[in-house]
């Protein structure tokens, strides 16, 4: 619960997307390191072989994983958490909206979790919840915006899916993440790499 | 057809490190991004894996922000070589122009759906020739539908004249196709009846450009970047042609770039705008011209118009009236109109016309135009206030349909003139011309016969003949339809399809025999009668001109079943490689045309390959700006053909025009107008061509013409279409997520569940006023919607006119509904409404008036007025599955 993400906050997020422009692949290194994005979880395949090699970790099945609890949640208060582990691109958020949303959990059917990485190129997408229409977005890079009422449809903009949605189960006031709908981006599979 | 319910894959196949690799360029708008199709067999199931080494791109996954990822819409699975091949198309990560770097948008980067396969919605590609028998479409072979179509061809052409024989084709799908099209239809044909797919007859879309001197396509896409002040004219380029914007316009905004927005609404690019010092100019549709001038009127009250290079670069009163060499009579807007109504002596002369018109004084500009004057007094200082060091502000214009298309000639003169004011045209970032819309692949096989036009301007040339009014008038009998949503594309659309049906299924000459004689007998009634026969070849069987009027269908190849060339919006030609196979017996256009033309006897359609034909065409592209002819020089001298030299020049490709220097390299062209440019000294050697173009201007002189741009030529129509009682303006126009008349989009589930139906934007005031809610389903109507009746030869000067029509009763009324689903938004002006602009059942073209810019012949397709009611409420207000209300103007 106490996960905090090594992100920066919205102005500064501005000033980096301002920064980088497009020279993007130039400067995509120092952009990553910039927005703190996330260790990779390694294993170590074959040890004390010779053929022993770091290759990133691999689970299965999506884990159930208690992410938040219902009554600690404000309203049109994002609270952060990662799923499905703690690789790249796994950065979410959980929000209770006060209005009705697909796939939405509560008595309102209104909270809802979304993973962060914009689904056109990967842009990080914290920050960027918008109360008055219910939105994550725009992406710093190309400014494409995701509407959380409707299983992170994009809005407008330039994403090839929706935002991957955090399948959530309700069980007493504990929130649980249990799968994701859609592939996370960078991935080619959201529980293998 | 694909329904809304997405199911997203939650994986993805990679390429494997040993995948093919073939480079192309995106199919759909002006900016042409580079593409790498990565392809490998399905056999044997060797996909590529999560390590460097395992995957073609050399990269770990998860790929970090901005790598080679693969969403599972950039994958497919194809025939190549009668063989299961999977494909990943994603934007080329190398690429060095254009998209930089491998940027790509939603339409692009989801192109690998748009290739034919039989387990997803392009099932339907048209497979194999068909004709219509007891009104239903049946296969039949290649040779009899040639057969038929070249026999009734030459019938009609014999008997009714080849203005009978109507061709309406796009006019950018691939040089080698075009060429051959205008090659049959203008030089072997020789029929007026021709129009592209955007314009009722064979015209240019900015007349104004035209006589100033200005290219549409000048400016490079470094030009956009390299502006200090940036004014956009009818579209928000991040809806539309989205690199330019992310790539190009997006970081010069980023780095202090004033971008001005003239349009109706707020979309994302307009708002990111204004977000960052930029400023929206909210005009009402077709007003645009008051608003141009109204900021020319400060700028030269102000004494901020750009002095020296006016002097140099206008033409005066000598300048002006020196035609080409060949007396006055021949200068362009001489042919279209009355004497003197745009021509001027020099700048001194249209600044004394612009100051005399009251309609352009602020207050009277900012009542009609809806924009207020201090945003009016603001753009002209960012567009022309010199800074306080004396120097200018580089200023460039980017116009597009929302502008050009409302009132095509008078604002078209207007922005040519305001851009000439600020100097902008022919320096690095002080550029003028179009965004565009579709790609440039349109090559001339011939030259169009205006002196067979019936059509003639009182006192002055023929005009391009009007082929919707004529077929409208029964003077089409025979109508060879290509590639082009005819109908819903061209206004009055509901009344034009009417008069189709009547022509054809309404006749009552139908096909009941695959009797050949018996066929044509009967087609042969059919035209007798007044009727009509159409031809219609395309990837898809279009409603209702394929599926319901068509005689016979030829079924076409497209990107990626063929080698094509074809330019972008900075005129950058590259090559589109074939890496498929067409779907059934699906034949590239050009092949259609050659066997079709050698059935009908005509010379010179003897192609093997798309490369024969697009060597061929290179020679007739020298002097455009499209001309490649130094490639195809280059090519033979090393041994090469023209495709595969454009083949090595990858998704770089080569910006024309072409020029070949002594060592025999090649060097592009960045610029045309490129007053700063220095040419070989001792002038083109060889086959190399200067045209005045790359140095100087498209005029007379290669000086700009600085032209008046008369508000009463427009504002007899403008003021009867204006809204009238309890109705809106209906404007319409592109959005992001859809391509065209959605021919490739209805077959994605992801952007049906994005948009399901047709839509319109209303203003909360509006829709509050009339009890829309978003979500609603919606009656959009309009019950005065004027139609020319007949094709006139113009007498008396005004003849021409709305005014003139209307009086000698030419214009008939019809009605025009269509419905849609309500989207209730803060993102559009009170007072307007904006539509989808080609949903082929709903088709927003039906609610404006079918009546041609009278000086131009060019639609203002932007003018639809309707009244909106609610009708009930749409599945969507209240389903979460697809369709999002949320407005399209969310900044960071």
């Amino acid at each position: 619960m106490s996960h905090e993400l090594q992100k920066p906050t919205g102005e500064r997020r501005k000033e980096i997307a301002k920064a980088i422009g497009h020279k993007c692949l130039v400067s995509r290194r120092n952009f990553l390191i910039s927005t703190g994005v996330t260790t990779t979880i390694m294993i170590t395949m074959n040890p004390g072989t010779p053929m022993a090699e770091e290759v990133p970790a691999q689970i299965t099945e999506f884990p159930r994983k208690l992410i938040a609890k219902m009554s600690e949640l404000e309203l049109d208060k994002p609270f952060d958490f990662s799923y499905p582990d703690e690789g790249e691109h796994a950065d979410s958020m959980i929000v209770k909206m006060g209005v009705k949303a697909g796939g939405g959990i509560g008595e309102g059917q209104d909270v809802v979790a979304f993973n962060y990485a914009c689904t056109h190129q990967g842009g990080s997408l914290y920050d960027s919840y918008k109360p008055d229409t219910k939105s994550l977005g725009a992406c710093p890079l190309h400014l494409s915006t995701y509407d959380l009422t409707r299983h992170g449809i994009l809005i407008s903009g330039q994403a090839y899916q929706s935002l991957p949605q955090v399948l959530l189960e309700l069980d007493g006031d504990d929130i649980y993440a249990t799968g994701i709908f859609g592939l996370i981006f960078g991935r080619k599979d959201n529980l293998h790499g | 057809m694909s329904t809304p319910y997405y199911i997203p894959d939650e994986n993805v196949p990679l390429p494997p490190a040993d995948a093919e690799v073939i480079t192309t360029a995106c199919d759909y708008c002006i900016v042409a991004c580079g593409y790498k199709v990565y392809r490998w067999p399905v056999k044997g199931g060797k996909n590529g894996g999560a390590m460097a080494d395992q995957n073609a791109f050399g990269e770990d996954f998860p790929v970090q922000a901005l790598g080679p990822w693969v969403a599972p819409n950039q994958h497919n699975i194809v025939l190549h070589d009668g063989e299961p091949h999977h494909v990943v198309i994603i934007p080329d990560k190398a690429a060095e122009a254009v998209n930089v770097n491998g940027d790509s948008s939603l339409r692009g980067g989801c192109i690998a759906q748009k290739c034919y396969n039989p387990e997803t919605p392009t099932r339907d590609r048209l497979k194999s020739p068909m004709m219509r028998i007891y009104g239903m479409l049946q296969p039949v072979t290649w040779d009899f539908a040639l057969d038929i179509a070249a026999e009734m061809a030459k019938y009609v052409i014999a008997k009714f004249g080849a203005n009978a024989y109507g061709v309406k084709s796009y006019s950018y799908q691939y040089i080698e196709n075009t060429y051959a099209i205008r090659k049959y239809a203008l030089r072997s044909v020789n029929t007026a009846n021709f129009a592209n797919h955007d314009a009722p007859s064979n015209v240019g879309a900015t007349p104004g450009f035209r006589d100033a001197g200005f290219d549409n396509f000048g400016p490079s896409y470094q030009d956009w970047k390299d502006a200090e002040t940036l004014l956009i004219c009818g579209t928000d380029p991040y809806e539309t042609k989205t690199i330019m914007f992310t790539q190009w316009i997006m970081p010069a905004i980023q780095g202090g770039q004033k971008a001005i927005f003239m349009v109706p609404r707020k979309t994302a690019g307009v708002a990111f705008a204004e977000q960052n010092g930029g400023l929206w100019l909210d005009v009402n549709p077709g007003t645009d011209l008051l608003l141009v001038n109204a900021i020319a009127r400060v700028i030269v009250e102000n004494g901020w118009q750009d002095k020296e290079w006016i002097e140099k670069w206008v033409n005066d009163k000598w300048g002006s009236s020196s035609g080409f060499g060949q007396g006055t009579r021949n200068t362009p807007w001489q042919w279209r109109t009355t004497w003197g109504k745009f021509q001027t002596k020099g700048f001194d002369d249209w600044s004394k016309w612009l100051l005399g018109q009251d309609e352009f004084a602020l207050d009277a500009a900012s009542e009609v135009t809806g924009v207020d004057a201090a945003k009016i007094k603001l753009a002209a200082e960012m567009m022309a206030k010199p800074k306080e060091d004396g120097s200018r502000p580089k200023t460039s214009i980017m116009i597009e349909k929302g502008f050009y298309w409302s009132n095509n000639t008078g604002n078209t003169e207007a922005i040519a003139a305001l851009g000439i004011t600020v100097g902008a045209g022919g320096r690095p970032g002080q550029m003028i011309g179009r965004a565009g819309g579709h790609q440039r692949g349109g090559v001339s096989g011939g030259s169009y016969p205006r002196n067979k036009s019936p059509m003639k301007l009182p006192g002055r040339r023929r005009r391009a003949l009007d082929t919707d009014t004529w077929t409208v008038s029964g003077h089409t009998r025979m109508a060879h339809v290509i590639g082009t949503t005819w109908i819903q594309s061209m206004l009055g659309s509901q009344q034009l399809s009417q008069r189709f049906h009547e022509l054809t299924r309404g006749n009552p000459h139908q096909i009941q025999s695959i009797n050949r004689d018996k066929i044509l007998e009967t087609l042969k009634a059919r035209v007798d009668s007044g009727g009509m026969v159409i031809v219609n070849q395309d990837i898809y069987l279009v409603d209702p001109i394929g599926n319901q009027f068509a005689d016979i269908i030829f079924p076409a190849a497209t990107w990626g079943e063929e080698d094509f060339l074809r330019a972008n919006g900075e005129r950058r030609v590259r090559l589109y490689q074939k890496f498929y196979d067409a779907p059934g017996e699906a034949k590239p256009d050009w092949w259609i045309i050659s066997q079709l033309a050698k059935k009908m006897g005509f010379d010179g359609y003897d192609w093997e390959t798309s490369n024969d034909v697009a060597e061929e065409a290179a020679k007739f592209t020298r002097g455009s700006r499209k001309d490649f002819n130094m490639v195809k020089i280059a090519a033979h001298r090393e041994g090469k053909t023209l495709h595969e030299k454009f083949r090595e020049m990858g998704t770089n490709g080569i910006q024309a025009p072409v020029y070949m220097n002594a060592d025999g390299s090649l060097m592009g062209t960045v610029r045309l107008h490129d007053t700063t440019r220095k040419l070989p000294a001792d002038g083109p050697t060889a086959a190399n061509m200067f045209n005045k173009k790359l140095t100087h201007f498209n005029s007379q002189t290669g000086k700009c013409n600085i032209q008046k741009s008369p508000w009463s030529l427009f504002s007899d129509y403008w003021e009867w279409m204006k809204p009238k009682g309890d109705e809106l303006w209906c404007t319409s126009g592109r959005a992001n997520e859809r391509w065209q008349s959605g021919f490739d989009d209805t077959r994605r589930p992801y952007i049906v569940q994005r948009w399901p139906d047709n839509w319109v934007e209303i203003n909360e005031d509006d829709a509050a006023a009339r009890g829309i809610e978003s979500g609603d389903m919606v009656l959009l109507s309009n019950d005065r919607v004027p139609a020319l009746k007949d094709i006139i030869l113009g007498v008396e000067g005004s003849d021409y006119s709305f005014a003139g029509q209307m009086a000698n009763g030419n214009v008939e009324l019809s009605e025009a509904s269509v419905t849609a689903v309500a989207i209730v938004t803060r993102a559009v002006k009170k007072g307007v409404m904006y539509m989808d602009f080609l949903h082929t059942s709903q088709p927003a073209n039906a609610l404006a008036g079918r009546v041609v810019d009278w000086i131009s012949g060019n639609y203002n397709y932007k003018m639809g007025v309707a009244k909106v009611t609610k009708i009930g409420e749409s599945p969507y207000k209240h389903s979460f599955r697809s369709m999002s209300f949320a407005p399209r103007d969310i900044v960071i």
